[in-house]
């Protein structure tokens, strides 16, 4: 199934605004981390200190992609 | 109340709408932009936001403020778009009974603001580059470190 990723900052360098991503059955948040690390090799080290929102809120990485809606990638915050 | 804009933070106005009668001490922090950053020209910064998600956790950690220092009025406002050198990139603002609570309570809001809220900084160098920036100087330990102690490094 795809899902719609949207991105921020400087994480927008690599993929754009948003992309969309086939996710499989079971797979985890880490584990699609680690797919779009593959996918651009060059945003490895910002992915992995990457969050995850859906619905506005974090999403532990470790749990089952299981909604239908869209997955915000939330890079480390720099704000003040 | 509305905690990201993409307008001029007019601070002097924040301030005079918080009187409070119970308020014997008001603190103000304003966040603004350098004209350097590690030795390098700045000439001016940016500030994307996650909007809805940064609203709504700039409200929780206020109310989570409001209730752990007993404050009488706490408030937050952060930029989005260009700020200029000097400009308030953003603002918060406590009011308690004494100076500690106030001090104190404006010092956990700031802080958590820049280390949990969804909004990202762009520096732009007078040498023509950018890049984006990452907050954490590791310096306390008592801040809260979402992202694993890996630092984002230079996008550019």
């Amino acid at each position: 199934m795809n899902r719609k990723i949207v991105y921020f900052a400087g994480l927008k360098k690599f993929f754009g605004d948003e992309t969309s991503v086939e996710v499989a059955p079971e797979e985890s948040y880490a584990c699609l981390l680690e797919k779009l690390g593959e996918l651009n090799p060059e945003a490895k080290e910002v992915l992995t200190s990457c969050r995850i929102a859906v619905n506005e809120k974090f999403v532990p990485l470790d749990e089952t992609i299981k909604d239908q809606t869209t997955l915000f990638l939330i890079p480390p915050s720099s704000g003040g | 109340m509305k905690h990201i804009q993409n307008t001029e933070i007019s601070y002097s106005e924040l301030f005079e709408n918080f009187r409070h009668p119970q308020s014997g001490a008001v603190v103000l922090f304003s966040g603004e932009v350098r004209d350097n950053n590690k030795g390098r020209a700045v000439t001016h910064l940016e500030y994307e936001a996650y909007e809805p998600m940064a609203n709504k956790m700039i409200s929780e950690i206020l109310e989570e403020a409001k209730s752990r220092f007993k404050l009488n009025q706490a408030a937050c406002v952060h930029r989005v778009g260009r700020v200029e050198i000097s400009g308030c990139a953003v603002v918060v603002i406590t009011g308690s009974g004494h100076r500690k609570e106030a001090y104190d309570a404006n010092r956990y809001i700031i802080d958590r603001v820049k280390n949990e809220v969804p909004i990202w900084k762009h520096e732009f160098f007078a040498d023509g580059t950018s890049e984006w920036g990452q907050n954490c100087d590791c310096i306390s330990d008592d801040h809260h470190h979402h992202h694993n102690n890996h630092h984002y490094e230079r996008a550019e």
